[in-house]
Order: structure tokens, then sequence, then C-alpha cells
């Protein structure tokens, strides 16, 4: 113990802060304290685009229109819809995908780099591009869909019916790579001792996949499941650039909601409100998701 | 022993199978990507065609769409030109338009570079020095302080955009590329320091002990040893955070408008005559998805480690 003492320069302590001080005043100069500012607001009749009115305090008015709001209810309604199926078809595909390339067949590390490309893509473009994939006169996927099935003219984007099936289209093809690759991981990670003794104890694949395989991929499922969740939840970008929240309101996020409540009609206190609630939702998501995070690592 | 392990591996003819159905699931998930890039080498008519057309001759019309700004001009007035210079001017002029000038596609991309390579440099920097904090020192409620930073990820971006837009408009941060690098910079903290952490407590503690020995001082240590260690979990951090303000658009759209406007929000603004023009949108949406195509390759072996913040390893 003695030694440490006579090492030159800055106590460890002190670089300690130094080393930390920097990240943690920055994010608390432009994360905190916008959140603070919002939930400030959240209480006020505060009009972001009326400079020089003062803003009055109104108690939870706010909050309690926000959750008397009918509309309201029906963009988590939208949303749970969206994360839903998204979640559910990702999940699927993904560990179908995972249990697939876990076969270790030749060239399977080249075939997972070219499946995962659509997930590094950047949203608001991959949206754009699937406008013109939907185009109900010269789309391809309508062509394609088509070729196998004549159903005539269809516009994924512009009916009510089919538009929320088209961001769950593409939300899973973008996105499935990503439950795919942390299954994979999972599966990765099982012994094979494991597989070895059931084979000895005369264990049936089936009882192998049901009582080894499934039980050793499920934490991995969730934590891709509870990442997806976070980011379907505040999903904006695809979506703004792909059905900008239409027909009506039929693919209004509630991201997009609240968008459209603070930046066109400014209504900074309102929407402020709205904003603090999605966040504790998201908040409560997140506590869960770093305890399964933990358990993980725990293994 | 070599029995034994035959009966775990899957039969030749279950590989098979899964190879099969892994190709065919590899080319309907690249149809869409490639499809755009065909469309940015069609003209503007057969990119309306229909049914769409896989076999066509390859034109430029798309990128120089994409680069230019045309007006529509009569016969007469081109007639009345002196001949076109280069290729594109003919291409152009053959639709009977003239470029008038660069269009805001160069501009809008080296934004997209500089604010991109701004906030990676400073949150890999700054990331380090935190995670190397963590992964070594005892500090006060660490466990908390982590789940903070962590916890700021979750934040709906426009959740937080009304009060920073307010903010930026009274420090005349709004539209600038110095506004963007700090908030991007701040948005992309998180995964450095998680994913560094990781990378860092990998690092055996006696290499900087031994240095340290010799004379180093911590901070000596740390530049000196430490970090060229840590080069390969630095450039895959680096990476990603680039990968994230390349691609980012919620911020983007709503903080900036002209000065500092990145490719994203611009990208679908691209109007030709009578509606979207798709050629052009593909060359812009193509050059764009280029640099996060070629590093996703580079990057294949973290890949895991990035998307979960360093939950899952491999």
């Amino acid at each position: 113990m003695s030694v440490k003492k006579k090492f030159k320069g800055l106590s460890d302590k002190a670089v300690a802060w130094l080393f930390i001080g920097p990240s943690v005043f920055l994010l608390l100069a432009i994360n905190i304290y916008p959140l603070i500012y919002a939930i400030r607001m959240s209480f006020t009749n505060f009009y972001a685009n009326k400079i020089g009115r003062e803003p009055e305090f109104v108690g939870l008015k706010n909050y309690i229109k926000v959750l008397n709001k009918e509309a309201i209810w029906e963009k988590m309604q939208v949303t749970a819809n969206f994360m839903f199926w998204t979640l559910l078809l990702q999940a699927v595909i993904g560990l179908g995908l995972a249990l697939l390339l876990n076969r270790k067949f030749k060239g399977n590390e080249l075939l997972t780099t070219l499946i995962v490309l659509p997930m590094m893509l950047s949203p608001a473009v991959v949206g754009v591009f699937w406008t013109y994939l939907y185009n109900p006169q010269v789309g391809l996927f309508n062509y394609v869909i088509n070729f196998f099935h004549d159903f005539g003219s269809f516009d994924m984007i512009g009916s009510s019916v089919l538009a929320p099936w088209s961001i769950v289209i593409v939300d899973t093809w973008m996105w499935t790579p990503f439950t795919m690759l942390i299954c994979l991981a999972g599966l990765r990670s099982v012994p094979n001792y494991l597989y070895e003794a059931a084979e000895v104890d005369r264990a049936s694949k089936w009882q192998q996949f049901i009582y080894i395989t499934l039980p050793s991929v499920l934490p991995f499922l969730l934590l891709a499941l509870l990442f997806r969740g976070i980011e379907n939840f505040k999903m904006f970008d695809m979506v703004v650039e792909l059905t900008s929240g239409g027909p009506g309101s039929a693919t209004e996020l509630a991201s997009i909601n609240l968008k459209r409540e603070a930046f066109e009609k400014w209504k900074t206190g309102y929407s402020s409100a709205f904003a603090v609630i999605l966040f504790v939702t998201i908040f409560g998501f997140g506590n869960v998701y770093v305890k399964v995070m933990n358990k993980i690592k725990e293994r | 022993m070599d029995t034994s392990r035959s009966y775990l591996e899957p039969s030749s003819f279950s590989k098979k199978l899964a190879a099969t159905i892994i190709i065919v699931y590899t080319v309907i998930t690249l149809i869409p990507i490639s499809w755009m890039v065909m469309t940015s080498f069609k003209n503007v008519n057969s990119a309306i065609s229909y049914p769409p057309e896989v076999f066509f001759e390859p034109s430029l019309e798309g990128y120089v769409n994409l680069f230019t700004n045309r007006s529509r001009q009569s016969q007469e007035y081109l007639d009345s030109l002196p001949p076109p210079e280069n290729w594109y001017e003919e291409l152009v002029r053959s639709r009977e338009m003239v470029i008038t000038g660069p269009s805001k596609f160069l501009g809008r991309y080296s934004n997209s570079m500089i604010i991109g390579f701004g906030s990676t440099f400073a949150s890999v920097f700054l990331g380090a020095l935190a995670a190397y904090a963590f992964s070594r020192f005892r500090v006060p409620l660490k466990d908390d302080l982590l789940f903070f930073i962590l916890s700021t990820r979750m934040f709906p971006p426009i959740a937080v955009a009304v009060p920073i837009f307010i903010m930026y408009r009274k420090l005349g941060l709004g539209d600038t590329h110095l506004g963007m690098i700090i908030l991007y910079t701040v948005v992309n903290l998180s995964l450095a320091v998680w994913l560094l952490k990781g990378f860092m407590d990998e690092i055996p503690k006696e290499y900087e002990e031994a240095a340290m020995i010799d004379g180093y001082s911590r901070l000596q240590a740390f530049f000196k040893v430490v970090l060229p260690q840590a080069m390969t979990g630095i450039a895959a951090t680096a990476i990603f955070c680039m990968i994230f303000s390349w691609n980012e658009y919620a911020f983007a759209v709503l903080l900036t408008q002209f000065n500092a406007q990145t490719a994203p929000p611009f990208i679908p603004t691209i109007i030709g005559e009578g509606g979207l023009d798709w050629p052009a949108i593909g060359a812009g949406t193509t050059l764009f998805l280029l640099p996060v195509m070629i590093f996703t390759i580079i990057l294949r072996k973290h890949l895991l480690r990035g998307i979960t913040f360093g939950a899952v390893r491999k």
C-alpha cells in the first residue's frame, strides 16, 4: 500500500473526478436540464412560439387534459399495436434465423453480415425508399404481391387498414437481424456438454430444444425485445418519412403526435406533460431492462 | 472421441436445408436495398415504369439530378446555346433543361460528415476518460451513475427537443454545427461509456501498474499504456457513434434548417418535375448508405457488443 503513495502526479481520486466530470456535466446540461425544464413547463400554459408572453402556472391541468383526451389513448393504442406485432414477428423470425445460422454451415458468417445490413441504415432514409417500394402505381412491393396473387391495385400507405401493416413490415424487415444476432449469441453460449449429457440420457431432439436450448436463449431474446420495445415506443423517424402518421391518424404513434403538438401547434405546456408521461413509462421499462441485463451478465 | 462429437454436429442434410433457407432470406432482405441502388442508375422514365424494370439501360441521370439544380427551357433557347461542354450538360439538355447551379446535396452531405466526425471524436474521447475511471477506480455511487448515464439514452428525442430548442435559441446554437456536435456527443456518450468500460475491463490492470512503478504518472499510464491497448475497442466504439450521428433524424429535422442541416432530413425533399425524383433520391440514398455498409462490414466482429451497449459479448 505504501508503494501507491510514491506514484507521481495526481491522486487516483482526482483523476477519477477529472475523467468522469466532463461527461456528467454534459449529460446534466444537455439531457437533465432540458428534462427538468420540460417538467417545469408541463405545469404551465407556455407556448414556445409566443416570445415575451409570461407563462402562467396551471397546476396539473395539462396532465388531466392529456390523460382525459380520447385521441391520446388512440395514439397509445396505435403505438401498442405497432409494438405488439413488430416484437412478436421479430422474436419469432429472429429466433428462427438464429437457430438456422447456428447449424454452422459454410459461409454463415458472410450471410450473417449481409442479413444485418438493414438495421444499420438511417431509419428516415429507409422510410423514404420504402414509399417508393409501396407506391401503388409503380412499387416493387405491390408488383411482387400481385405476382403471387392478383389483388388488383392497393395502396399500403394510403389505406387506413393497410398503413399500420406497412410500418410493421418495414420495422420487421429492418430490425429482425437485431433479435437474430442476440439470440445467436445466446445459442452459442450453451455449453456442449449439456447436449452430450442429454444424448446419453436419450432425450429426443425436441426435448433437448424445449429443456436446454429454449431456456438458455430466453434471457437473450428478452433483452433483445426490451431494447426493441424501448426503441419502438419512441419510434419516430422511419414512420414520419414513410406515412407521416397517416392516413388520418392511422399510424400516428405517440412520438409523432408529440411532435405535432410541440412543434406544429407549439403547445409547449401541454406537450411537455405528454412527454413526461411518455418518459415515465419508458423509464419503467428501462428499469426492468437493466435488471434483465444484469441477470444475463451474472451467468 | 471422434464419434462422440459427431452426433452433436448437425447432419449434412439439415445443414444444407438451413443454408438454403438462410440464403433465400438473405436474398429477400437485400432486395429493397439493391432496388434503391438499381433505381439510382435508372433514368426518370424507367424508374416509374410498370411492371418494374429489372433490366434497364444504366444512366447517370439520377446522380446528375442529385448534384445539380436545373430549369426547363424552350427548344429555341437551347438551340441558341453553344454546344454542351461535358457529358452531364448534354444529358440535362437532352431533357430540354439547363443546369442552373449545384444543388444543396453536397453541403448537406458535408454537414453530416462534419457533425458526425466532430461528435464521434468528442464522445469517444470523453467516453474513454469516464470509462477508464469507472473501470479502475472506486467511484462513489458507481452503479447509479452508470445507470444514470444509460438512462439518458432512453429519452424520446422529441421530449427534450423543445427545451433544447429554446436553450439553443438563447445561446445562439440553433441550426449551427457546434450545437449539433454537442447534442450528438451527449446522446452518444452513454454508448461510448458503456462500450469502452467493457473494453477497458478486459485490459489487465497490471500493465499500467507496471508502468507506474517505472515512474509514469497515472495520466501518463492512461495515455501511453491503456489507450493504445484499447485501440480496437475505441475504433469499434467510434464507428458505432459515427453511425448513430450519421443516421440521426429527429433532432436534425427539428433543430436544423439551412445552415447545419444534415443529409437524412434533406434526402426526402429531393423533388423533380411532377413528384419525387426517384433516381435522384436513389442516388442520394446510395451515396448516404455506402459508408454505413462499409463500416458494418469492418465492425462485424463487434456488432453484437455495440448494439447491446456491451451487455452481450461473444
